[in-house]
């Protein structure tokens, strides 16, 4: 009987092997130096226990009877990094529109992408052997100004991956375009007002047959109202400072909670948005004043911005290279933040702003073990991830660019 | 007027001969291609720098070399003396004590000033995208020396870019190398004798701009018609100019020619542009920077050079190079190839990161590689790209060391641009174009901090408000102060 029990489970692992069964083997990491990003900050020659694809226990000298003994001396352990702004899963060559599946002509605030999220994308597997374990998949446009719903997903890759996370934050562009930014602010006004109208009459309007509200459907008028609600967060996209702060007044008149991407003039309001506590998704390295609204742009927002108190998450603008958050961020810690706040910004600041916290975005007790081992400093270019884990699971690193590198490498002679 | 006719006649002759005789000679120092009467030509002329001594830094030559504790010598805007060197009292000392020098940065491809910052369409001049064969622009005519792209890049350590046109075209017209120097022309900025390059493009991007108007190229096989038909324009008109040249040297001289025999004599072949600039590549005095991902079409591009016997200096973005890193080895070609990019495109889909790395080590390490960004933000920190690609390679079990990594920013650049008598390694005689860095370039954390064009401190971390800024940066974000 136990081993006909063994046999379905190796099977399982066959077909799923990524998929957490009961019962899973335990993995120690043994002699390590664990950046918790909790208050615990950085814990040398420390040991960590994984069961049941949950951190079990950190200390030193752990004792276990049979777990799988990973010897990390000379590695840093860290959370795995959480993507917080890509179309991870949704995109795989830009340029190339059958393959993606981040934008749509038919909805607007109600967009939802979470079923279009593909586990088997190559920028999977890439990404991960980047140190990307989690990410908020948002989609890029839709109709009128909002581009649509947020959902996150983990990146093990397998086809039964659904999202952790569905429909978490709703996504807005802000600013300079074909249509005036004071238009696009009264669009904006005027959508919430028709959701308020809508939330008070929505029986009579749902049996309108072939409702039509401008713009919107009853799927954008119910998604806006969670927004409204406070349900869940409106990501501003938007650089200019004052863009910002008429963005700040509004969801202060409607109450509503704000996210910044991009906000490369952020850090000319930044103690603002340290007061209002409105976290910022940033590129640290996008210091390039491409247009009239971002033309304070510079190399130090990040740090600028962390030390006003401004919670700060950084993003890679590539969703092809979600990974080089980590690039963005050391650059951040070159101009002046500091490198604990830098690696926080990839990973437990991410967890925190969109709930994701209780199991994910630092090394604690009970939360589930998405760990990343470093052969160096995590924030350094040079450095490259020997492991990861998702919920306790070692993912492998090959990639599709790792099979192509080793099949020229041998071509060459070079192997 | 008969007179005046033979007068023009002589002295055409007396070019074209000047023009043939040129192209044969081997002189680095004479530049062919070049318009006539020194129009357009480089007015860059620095002030005579003073003598600057600096001591105890790590130095990364750009030959392959690495110093420890070493010193280098400015002199006259050049490098004087590289190694151990006897304190010399007469010269300003920097103390360099845990620092890094490295030759200034060459970034070989920028789209800077053709298309600046704030991206505005007055100003995106980039892509002639009206024809697929425009060899007879040039991008430095669209330069804006305004851009403040141009410091960014300076606080990163590039000292020398070339500037070129778009890849919308299957010939996008010429190419131009900058020196980073602040100027209100752009033949202020031009790298003096710095031959001429002509930017070609391989693949999508031609097919779809011009297939997507029902025109021709819509295809890659079209793409390839359209470069052979080109170049059989072009061979067509250097022998008819070099027949006329022939023709005029036998008659001289031709003092007796009966007048009335002015109704047969031959005329001059027309100027043509287009012609120019394709002949000056056949002549081997312009350089070809093409635009190309995939192996098999860099491959056919060194056909295509085989048959019109020309040669292609350097593929850029050139994400498949490891796939033909022999071949490149072989015929002398180096690639341009971002340190990760991918995925954009169709022909962007096979990046490997230890593709610099790969084409460097091939064919026992003869191969020349190149790092560039194409980007903005990329080129103010080439050395970070340098050093991930330097760290793929490691990972994938190559042996690169930091002199040798250093090379694909500095001195192979340099040479694919035909500079590198004069830029990219640190060695006695060249221009004093250098990077002093606050530690280890190949550091994620390290930065510029001195920055010397020809023996001047462009830019120092220490002294930002010394800092010349570009017109832009002035007065833009608050009246009373300087962006930045």
């Amino acid at each position: 009987m136990n081993k006909i029990i063994v046999t379905i489970i190796f099977f399982l692992y066959l077909v799923f092997p990524g998929v957490s069964v009961s019962g899973s083997q335990s993995v120690l990491i043994q002699n390590t130096t664990i950046m918790t990003v909790s208050d615990s900050g950085i814990l040398e020659n420390t040991d960590l226990l994984i069961e049941n694809g949950l951190i079990a226990a950190i200390g030193k000298n752990l004792n276990t009877n049979d777990a799988k003994i990973i010897d990390a001396s000379n590695m840093i352990v860290t959370p795995g990094l959480i993507a917080p702004h890509s179309q991870l899963g949704l995109v795989e060559i830009e340029l190339e529109r059958q393959t993606r599946d981040d934008s749509t002509d038919h909805y607007s605030a109600g967009f939802s992408i979470s079923d279009a999220f593909n586990p088997s994308s190559t920028l999977i597997p890439y990404n991960r052997s980047g140190g990307i374990t989690s990410a908020i998949v948002i989609p890029s446009s839709a109709r009128s100004i909002y581009s649509g719903m947020a959902s996150v997903f983990k990146l093990d890759g397998e086809l039964v991956t659904d999202s952790i996370a569905k429909d978490i934050a709703m996504a807005v562009s802000f600013g300079a375009g074909s249509d005036s930014r004071a238009s696009q602010i009264l669009m904006l006004e005027d959508s919430f007002e028709k959701v308020l109208r809508f939330k008070d009459s929505r029986e009579q309007y749902s049996l309108i047959a072939d409702f039509d509200y401008d713009d919107y459907t009853i799927r954008d008028l119910e998604a806006i109202l969670r927004v409204l609600n406070k349900e869940i967060p409106l990501i501003v996209r938007s650089n200019r400072a004052k863009d910002l702060l008429r963005m700040i007044s509004l969801s202060n008149k409607y109450g509503i909670k704000i996210i910044f991407y991009g906000a490369k003039e952020g850090w000319r309001i930044a103690d603002v948005l340290a007061r209002e506590g409105i976290p910022v998704i940033l590129d640290p390295m996008d210091n390039i004043p491409d247009s009239f609204d971002a033309i304070a742009a510079r190399m130090d927002n990040a740090a600028l911005l962390n030390a006003a108190g401004v919670k700060i998450l950084i993003t890679s603008q590539s969703t092809h290279n979600s990974y080089l958050s980590r690039q963005g961020a050391g650059n951040a810690a070159a101009y002046g933040l500091p490198q604990d706040e830098a690696l926080k910004a990839l990973t437990i600041n991410v967890a925190d702003v969109f709930g994701l916290s209780k199991d994910r975005g630092s090394i604690e007790v009970g939360k589930s073990a998405d760990l990343v081992i470093w052969d160096g400093n995590p924030l350094e270019v040079s450095s490259f991830a020997t492991a990861v884990m998702i919920e306790g699971h070692s993912i492998s690193l090959i990639s599709r660019s790792r099979r192509l590198r080793d099949k020229y490498l041998i071509e060459l002679g070079l192997k | 007027m008969a007179m005046n006719k033979k007068l023009l006649t002589v002295s055409v002759i007396c070019l074209l001969f000047v023009f043939v005789i040129e192209a044969q000679e081997n002189d680095a120092n004479v530049i062919r291609s070049d318009p006539l009467n020194g129009a357009y030509q480089s007015t860059y002329n620095p002030e005579r720098s003073e003598k600057i001594l600096i001591r105890n830094a790590r130095i990364l030559t750009g030959t392959g070399e690495e110093l420890v504790n070493a010193s280098i010598l400015i002199e006259n805007n050049k490098i004087s003396a590289i190694g151990k060197i006897k304190k010399n009292t007469k010269a300003n000392i920097i103390d360099a004590k845990g620092k890094w020098i490295t030759p200034g940065i060459v970034d070989i491809h920028s789209h800077m000033g053709v298309y600046p910052a704030p991206s505005l369409r007055a100003s995106s001049d980039g892509n002639e995208a009206t024809d697929p064969v425009t060899p007879h622009v040039w991008a430095e005519h669209s330069v804006w020396t305004q851009d403040p792209q141009f410091t960014l890049a300076l606080k990163g350590g590039i000292t020398t870019f070339h500037v070129l046109p778009g890849s919308a075209n299957l010939i996008g017209g010429r190419g131009v190398t900058l020196k980073n120097i602040r100027s209100v022309t752009v033949q202020g900025m031009k790298f003096p004798k710095a031959p001429y390059t002509l930017k070609m493009a391989c693949g999508e991007n031609p097919k779809r701009v011009y297939g997507n108007r029902e025109q021709e190229p819509s295809t890659r096989m079209a793409n390839v018609a359209g470069y052979r038909t080109a170049w059989i324009d072009a061979e067509y008109y250097l022998k008819e100019i070099e027949r006329y040249a022939k023709t005029m040297e036998d008659n001289l001289p031709s003092d007796e020619v009966d007048p009335d025999q002015d109704e047969d004599e031959e005329k001059p072949p027309k100027r043509d542009l287009k012609m120019e600039t394709l002949a000056g590549v056949l002549k081997g005095e312009i350089l070809i920077q093409n635009h190309c991902y995939r192996g098999e079409e860099m491959a056919v591009m060194l056909d295509i050079a085989k048959e019109f016997n020309y040669k292609v200096t350097a593929f850029h973005h050139a994400i498949e190079a490891y796939k033909v890193a022999d071949l490149l080895a072989d015929q002398g070609v180096c690639a341009a190839m971002w340190a990760d990019w991918w995925g954009f495109k169709h022909e962007a889909y096979d990046m490997v990161w230890s593709n610099a790395a790969m084409v460097d080590q091939a064919q026992n390490g003869t191969g020349c590689a190149i790092i560039h960004s194409d980007s903005a933000v990329g080129t103010q920190h080439l050395n970070q790209e340098a050093a991930k690609s330097r760290a793929a390679g490691i990972r994938a079990g190559l042996d690169i060391s930091r002199g040798r990594a250093i090379k694909w920013i500095t001195s192979n650049p340099a040479k694919a641009l035909g500079i590198s008598d004069q830029v990219g390694s640190l060695e006695i005689g060249k221009m004093a174009d250098l990077v002093i860095w606050d530690g280890d370039p190949f550091s994620v954390f390290t930065k510029a901090e001195k920055v010397f064009i020809d023996g001047h401190i462009k830019y120092d971390s220490k002294k930002e408000e010394a800092f010349t800024r570009t017109d832009f940066d002035l007065g833009i974000i608050d009246p009373e102060d300087t962006r930045l």
